[in-house]
């Protein structure tokens, strides 16, 4: 496709806002799990493959909707962040060792065995087929682009929880005691916060809307027990290139990294995606240390 | 150690095919995990990439199969792991804690992609290696390097560049403040750690014989490599010895029957060390010798 077509396609936009809806999702609970606990959830896109395998369940054998389904998953999601939050990584803080640097790279490793549980978990119950389903794919036309309901229902729920979030953090007490321990944790304790709740509340928003995307994730595309890993990685990518527990600057990188995404691969091939995936992670990694919009802050 | 060193010497001579080529993997975790903690266990920059410079390794001796004599391609892999690491050092190692493992560990995958992209746009699949060496040579050629590891841990593990791996690993600022060539020692440590794994990536490709790209840069061997080092525990050339004799055994035995439950239980296992022996096997030796001694020294008290 000639390139100025390329990028003057509606229907690539509307892709990439798709795309980057979702991944807005997924970005959101993995930067306030890290804003609040300094935790990178490596098992994220897991809890997403999860998400999807539920909804997946019910429509399969009980012919629910996802829509339906989707907040009771989410629920779902976050009742399993709080339970793993109370019961183990109340623990690992409890045990730190004093370099928070060294406690950060073993919650990773940590996260990582978790995900190495779930995936392989999920390909021995659910076997490692891919699984895909039909819900509310009429196409409907706008102009010369082409959305199938499923995806505008993607865009629309994804949408609406992340300005919900945002919301939530910018208005509500609650919100403000979570942008509070975010932004200083001590000084937080310090003013009365509550820390723990705090926690353990950015535990079960990460989870839910990690489960949430999934549900989401399920309506659009195939997947299988190890589909949750890309999610994580773009996850990543967000949150660093929008500065780590910083939300709002995540759900702008969100969107770039579905345009960049969409147009890259337009422009070139689909075999190169996952190669402009990386390559704009380890890109993020190295040029921006801090953060692509990251604020100011004296704790590395 | 010693004891074991002389028996894998002698494993040819006395054992069949199978378990030369069991004790030949065995070595290779050896060879694998030893380098790692060369940067790793001793600077505290865990890295998730490891498979990259195996990979890279795998690779050479792939393409250049047949162009020139094998020993020297496997000295070239080294020597060519040893450059990328030398080369994308510097900016990698700027980076700090957690975002330095998931940095390597997304170079790792990008070196891969990249790979992948140029093996199919020029259509290979799949590469197979006819007229390799005989599994005895390979063998030896693994022994050889699971020496050199453990000889290459052992030593900067007793050296003064060792002991400043150490003390940046405690307090990277306060190491520089004292004179420790901080930046410097980094990379030689990551330089250092790269050499082996790239012929030991060479080596194990003349063993399989058969290449595809997602197998030699699997980040399920950088995994597998961390789990044993963790495992094992510790900074010196004893703990990787323990932590990849019980995880081999552990493959071994579920391997061909049961490979998703040895992942879980592989999950398992980083999860329980982590959590409760962050200091591995060693550590766990460790803290049961000292329990004896002083039970010792107050029972010796009158």
């Amino acid at each position: 496709m000639p390139v100025l077509d390329v990028l003057t396609s509606g229907q690539l936009l509307f892709a990439a806002l798709v795309t980057g809806s979702v991944y807005a999702l997924v970005a959101l609970g993995l930067n306030l799990v890290y804003g609040t606990m300094r935790m990178l959830n490596v098992a994220h896109g897991d809890l997403v493959m999860l998400g999807a395998y539920a909804a997946y369940w019910a429509f399969s054998i009980a012919g629910i909707s996802p829509l339906v389904a989707a907040p009771v998953v989410a629920c779902l999601g976050a009742l399993l962040g709080y339970a793993l939050y109370k019961g183990l990584f109340r623990h690992l803080l409890a045990v730190a060792p004093a370099d928070a640097g060294r406690m950060e790279s073993n919650s990773l490793l940590l996260f990582f065995g978790l995900s190495i549980i779930l995936q392989n978990a999920a390909a021995m119950l659910f076997t490692p087929n891919n699984r895909a389903y039909q819900y509310l794919d009429e196409v409907w036309r706008v102009g010369n682009v082409a959305m199938t309901g499923n995806r505008i229902a993607a865009l629309l729920v994804a949408g609406a929880t992340c300005i919900g979030v945002a919301l939530f953090l910018g208005r509500s007490t609650a919100g403000l005691a979570m942008r509070s321990v975010i932004e200083r944790r001590e000084a937080a304790y310090i003013v009365g916060v509550d820390v723990d709740r705090v926690q353990w509340s950015s535990f079960a928003l990460g989870f839910g809307s990690a489960a949430l995307a999934g549900v989401l994730m399920s309506m659009l595309e195939q997947f299988s027990p190890f589909s949750g890993f890309p999610f994580t990685i773009a996850g990543f990518i967000v949150i660093i290139l929008g500065g780590l527990g910083n939300v709002m600057a995540g759900l702008v990188a969100a969107l770039l990294l579905g345009v960049i995404e969409t147009y890259g691969v337009a422009l070139t091939s689909a075999n190169l995606r996952s190669v402009l995936l990386y390559g704009c992670f380890v890109g993020a990694l190295l040029l921006f240390p801090n953060g692509l919009l990251a604020r100011r802050s004296t704790r590395s | 150690m010693a004891l074991g060193m002389v028996a894998m010497a002698v494993l040819p001579f006395v054992a069949n095919d199978y378990l030369v080529g069991t004790g030949l993997t065995l070595l290779m975790w050896l060879a694998l995990t030893q380098s790692w903690c060369v940067l790793s266990k001793m600077t505290g920059y865990v890295s998730l990439g490891h498979v990259v410079f195996y990979g890279l390794g795998a690779y050479l001796m792939v393409v250049s199969w047949q162009q020139l004599p094998f020993m020297l391609v496997v000295f070239g892999a080294g020597v060519i792991a040893a450059a990328f690491a030398a080369l994308v050092g510097l900016p990698v190692l700027r980076v700090r804690g957690p975002y330095f493992v998931i940095l390597t560990f997304g170079l790792a995958e990008l070196v891969k992609f990249i790979i992948m992209a140029a093996e199919s746009a020029s259509g290979t699949a799949s590469r197979i290696l006819f007229g390799t060496p005989d599994l005895v040579v390979i063998y030896f050629c693994m022994f050889a390097l699971a020496l050199l590891a453990t000889s290459l841990l052992t030593w900067v593990s007793r050296s003064r560049f060792g002991h400043g791996l150490r003390s940046l690993r405690e307090n990277e600022e306060a190491a520089e403040t004292l004179g420790v060539p901080v930046v410097r020692f980094k990379l030689i440590a990551f330089v250092l750690s790269a050499a082996i794994p790239g012929m030991v990536g060479a080596v194990m490709a003349l063993r399989s014989t058969y290449f595809v790209v997602g197998g030699v840069f699997d980040p399920m061997i950088s995994i597998t490599v961390i789990a044993m080092a963790i495992l094992g525990g510790g900074d010196s050339a004893k703990g990787p010895v323990l932590g990849v004799v019980f995880l081999f055994v552990l493959q071994e035995l579920l391997w061909a029957n049961a490979p998703l439950l040895y992942m879980i239980i592989l999950g398992a296992i980083l999860i329980t060390f982590v959590l409760l022996l962050p200091n591995g096997l060693v550590g766990l030796a460790d803290t049961r010798a000292r329990w004896r001694a002083q039970r010792a020294a107050a029972g010796a008290k009158p």
